[in-house]
C-alpha cells in the first residue's frame, strides 16, 4: 500500500513502549510498528509497564486504558510523578468525551478509540515522537510556501495567497507537522475540536480548496494525499 | 375467617400494635383501679370512724350530764329510731353486765375496732356480719361501744371491682376485635400490593395498584409506587424499542458486510476484486462501529457523565466556525449555507459535544433538503438566554412526526433509503438535555426550523 511506503520513508526509527494486555491487539500493533522500522517494547500489565516506562528511555508510550494490576490512568499519573516526560498515546474502547478529558488530565498527550485503522495509529505515534519543541514560532515554511503567524498571511514564491479562516487553520496545522502524515481524524480533532465522525466530507472539501489555492499554478505540488491514511505537506 | 387468615391477621403489624395498646390500656386501668380502690376504701373507713367517734363522744357527754340511767335511756331511744348510720350499741356496767344494747357483751376495747359479734340469742337467721365499732371506757368504768355495719365498705369495694372488671373486659374485647378488623383491612390492601407486584414480576408491566381514595398513607404509598411503575414501564418500553431497533438497524449492515466477504471469497478473480470487496466490507464495518459509538455516546450523555468536563464555551465562536467548516461541503452539494451570529454569547458546557450538536443539526438540514436549498444557521440573544436556529427551505417534517424525530433510530419514511444512522437527532436531544437546553421544531412554510434555546 502507498501509505506504507510514504511512512517508511519519512520516519526515522522511533523507540516505542506498548502497554496493552490484549495479545491480539498488541501483536497487531507491534508487528505493524516494527514493519515501519520502529523499535517496540511490550508490557501486558500496568506494573511491568510502569517499571519499563520509568527505567528506560522511550520516544512514545502507547497505553491501553484498561490494564490488569494497574490501570492506564494510574500508570501514566505515576510515570509523570517520577518525571517521565515521554509523550503518551492512550488507547480506549469507550470513546466518550469524558474519557478524553480524564486521559489528558492524567498526563496523556493524545488518545485513540478502539478499533482504529493502523494508519491512524502510525500517524499519531509519528506526530507524538516528533513533537515540535514548545517554543513560540512566528512563521512556518515548507519549500517556497511561507506562513506569517503574526500578520496572518500566506505567500508562495513571494505571491500572496488569500485563505479563509478555516483554511488558514488547516494549513497551519499541516505546516507544524510538515513531512508527517496527518489523518482526517487528526485534522477534525486538533483543528476544529470535532470529536466525532461527520457524515459530510468537510475535511475533503476544505482540502481540495486549499490545494487549489496553494498548489494550482505552481509546478511542484506541496500538499499530497496519502491513500488510506491522510495528508502530508512536503517539499518534494 | 379461615384459621390461616386469622394467623396472618394475628401476625399483622397493625393487629400487634392494637394488641400492644390494649395491654397498655389494661395496665394503666389497673393502676387507676388500685388507686381508686385504696383511696376510696381509706376515705370511707376514716369517714365511718369519724361518725362513730362523734356518736360515742356525744353519748359520753350525755353520760356525764345524766349518768348511766340517762345514757341507757338515750341509747334505747336511738336503737329504736335509727335506721341509718351507727345502729349497734353496747353499754356495759363496770362489772361487764350489759345495761342496754343490741350487741353481746365483750371485753372493753378503746378506739376503732372491727369485729364479728357472737349472736347466740338474737336473730339466729342473720348471717354474722362484720361490724366496725368505736369503743370508749366512760369515767365511771362502764364501757360504751357504738358500731356500724361494715358491709357498706365491702359493698363499695365490690362495686368498684365489678365496674373495673366490666369496663376492662369490654375494652379488651373491643381492642382485640378492632385490631382484627383493622389488621384484616390493612392486610387486604397489602395483599393487593403484593398481588400487583407479583403480576408485574410475572411480566405484566401495565398492572397498577388500585388507589382506595382515602388519601391516607397507604394511598400515598400506592400512588408513589404507581408513578414508579409508570416510569419503569416507559424505560422498559424505550429499552425494548431500542433493542428491536438495534436488531433491525444492525442486521442490515451486518448482512451487507457478510455479503461483501462472501463476494470476495467466491467471486473475486483478481487482487483488484479482492480490494474492492474488502474496502466495501470495511465501509460497512465502520458504519456499524459508528452506530455503536453513537449509541454509546447517547447513553453516556444521557447519564450525565460528561458534566465534569464543563467549562466556559464561546458559543458565538463555535457556531461561526461550524458554519465555516460546513460551507464548502454545502456548496459542493449545491446548497447555500448562510450564518448570522451575535457576538459574546457564552455558556458553561462541553465544547466538543456542543460542536457535535450544532454540526448534527446542520448536517441534518443539508442531508434532508434537495440541491438548491438554503440552510440558515443563526445564534442570537433571546429572553435571558440565547437561541441557536437551523432553518431550511426543504420539505419540512409533518406535524405528527415532529415529536418522534428525536427518538433513537427514528427515520421519516422518505429518508429510509438515504444513508444515516437515525441517531443524529437523538444525540442532539441528549446533548441539549445535558446542557439544560430545550429544542423545538417550527414550520418555516416551506421548510423546517430547529431552535435550541436556553
Amino acid at each position: 500500500m502507498l501509505a506504507t511506503t510514504e511512512n517508511a520513508r519519512d520516519d526515522r526509527a522511533v523507540k516505542i513502549l506498548l502497554i496493552e494486555d490484549d495479545k491480539q491487539t498488541a501483536d497487531y500493533i507491534g508487528k505493524g510498528l516494527r514493519e515501519h522500522g520502529h523499535v517496540v517494547d511490550r508490557a501486558d500489565n500496568g506494573r511491568d509497564g510502569l517499571y519499563l516506562a520509568t527505567g528506560e528511555q522511550y520516544d512514545v508510550m502507547i497505553v491501553d486504558r484498561m490494564l490488569p494490576s494497574m490501570d492506564g490512568l494510574s500508570l501514566v499519573k505515576a510515570a509523570r510523578a517520577s518525571n517521565v516526560r515521554t509523550p503518551v498515546l492512550f488507547l480506549t474502547t469507550m470513546g466518550g468525551v469524558d474519557d478524553r478529558v480524564t486521559g489528558l488530565e492524567a498526563g496523556g498527550d493524545d488518545y485513540l478509540v478502539k478499533p482504529f485503522a493502523f494508519a491512524e495509529l502510525l500517524a499519531r505515534v509519528s506526530a507524538l515522537a516528533r513533537r515540535p519543541p514548545m517554543v513560540p514560532v512566528t512563521s512556518l515554511a515548507v519549500a517556497d510556501l511561507d506562513m506569517d503567524l503574526l500578520k496572518r498571511t500566506v505567500t508562495r514564491g513571494g505571491k500572496r495567497i488569500e485563505l479563509l479562516a478555516q483554511e488558514f487553520k488547516i494549513l497551519e496545522f499541516l505546516l507544524r507537522h510538515a513531512g508527517q502524515v496527518v489523518t482526517r481524524t487528526m485534522l477534525l480533532e486538533k483543528v476544529w475540536d470535532f470529536h466525532f465522525d461527520p457524515k459530510t466530507n468537510i475535511v475533503e472539501t476544505h482540502m481540495s480548496r486549499l490545494r487549489a489555492k496553494i498548489d494550482k499554478g505552481f509546478d511542484k505540488p506541496l500538499l499530497h494525499t496519502v491513500r488510506g491514511a491522510g495528508y502530508v505537506i512536503r517539499a518534494e | 375467617m379461615s384459621s390461616a387468615r386469622l394467623t396472618r391477621i394475628l401476625r399483622s403489624a397493625s393487629f400487634r400494635l392494637t394488641l400492644f395498646y390494649a395491654v397498655l390500656f389494661v395496665a394503666s386501668a389497673g393502676v387507676l383501679f388500685a388507686t381508686v380502690y385504696i383511696t376510696a376504701t381509706a376515705a370511707m373507713q376514716s369517714d365511718m370512724a369519724a361518725v362513730l367517734r362523734s356518736e360515742a363522744y356525744q353519748l359520753a357527754e350525755i353520760h356525764q350530764r345524766l349518768g348511766l340511767p340517762g345514757l341507757a335511756e338515750q341509747i334505747a331511744r336511738r336503737m329504736n329510731f335509727r335506721t341509718r348510720g351507727p345502729i349497734f350499741y353496747l353499754l356495759q356496767a363496770p362489772n361487764r353486765r350489759v345495761v342496754v344494747g343490741n350487741l353481746p357483751g365483750m371485753p372493753p376495747v378503746d378506739g376503732v375496732v372491727d369485729f364479728v359479734p357472737q349472736r347466740e340469742t338474737q336473730e339466729p337467721d342473720l348471717q354474722p356480719t362484720m361490724l366496725t365499732g368505736f369503743g370508749l371506757t366512760l369515767p365511771d368504768g362502764s364501757f360504751l361501744l357504738v358500731a356500724q355495719d361494715a358491709n357498706r365498705l365491702t359493698d363499695m369495694q365490690h362495686a368498684i371491682i365489678s365496674a373495673f372488671v366490666w369496663a376492662g373486659g369490654v375494652t379488651l374485647v373491643l381492642a382485640i376485635g378492632g385490631g382484627l378488623l383493622i389488621g384484616s383491612n390493612f392486610l387486604r390492601r397489602i395483599d393487593t400490593i403484593t398481588r400487583t407486584s407479583r403480576a408485574i414480576m410475572g411480566g405484566d408491566l401495565s398492572a397498577r395498584i388500585p388507589v382506595v381514595g382515602t388519601h391516607d398513607e397507604i394511598d400515598q404509598l400506592v400512588s408513589s409506587l404507581n408513578a414508579m411503575l409508570e416510569r419503569i414501564q416507559q424505560l422498559m418500553d424505550g429499552l425494548r424499542q431500542v433493542s428491536s431497533d438495534i436488531a433491525h438497524d444492525l442486521r442490515t449492515p451486518l448482512g451487507r458486510l457478510r455479503q461483501h466477504l462472501e463476494d470476495a471469497r467466491e467471486r473475486a478473480k483478481s487482487t483488484a476484486d479482492y480490494d474492492a470487496a474488502t474496502d466495501a466490507a470495511i465501509v460497512e464495518a465502520d458504519a456499524l462501529l459508528e452506530t455503536f459509538a453513537a449509541l454509546l455516546r447517547i447513553a453516556q450523555v444521557e447519564a450525565g457523565a460528561q458534566k465534569r468536563g464543563f467549562a466556559d464555551v464561546d458559543l458565538s465562536e463555535l457556531v461561526r466556525s461550524v458554519a465555516e467548516v460546513y460551507q464548502p461541503a454545502a456548496e459542493d452539494s449545491d446548497h447555500r449555507l448562510s450564518y448570522k451570529v451575535e457576538d459574546g454569547i457564552h455558556l458553561q458546557g462541553d465544547r466538543p459535544l456542543l460542536a457535535q450538536m450544532i454540526s448534527n443539526l446542520v448536517e441534518n438540514a443539508l442531508h434532508h433538503t434537495q440541491a438548491g436549498a438554503q440552510v440558515a444557521l443563526s445564534l442570537r440573544k433571546a429572553g435571558g438566554g440565547f437561541a441557536i436556529e437551523v432553518a431550511d427551505n426543504g420539505p419540512g417534517i409533518p406535524e405528527a412526526e415532529r415529536a418522534k424525530v428525536f427518538d433513537r433510530f427514528y427515520r421519516l419514511d422518505r429518508s429510509r433509503s438515504t444513508a444515516g444512522s437515525g441517531l443524529g437527532l437523538a444525540l442532539v436531544k441528549a446533548i441539549a438535555g445535558l446542557h439544560g437546553l430545550s429544542i423545538r421544531l417550527e414550520d418555516r412554510n416551506p421548510g423546517l426550523g430547529v431552535i435550541v434555546t436556553a
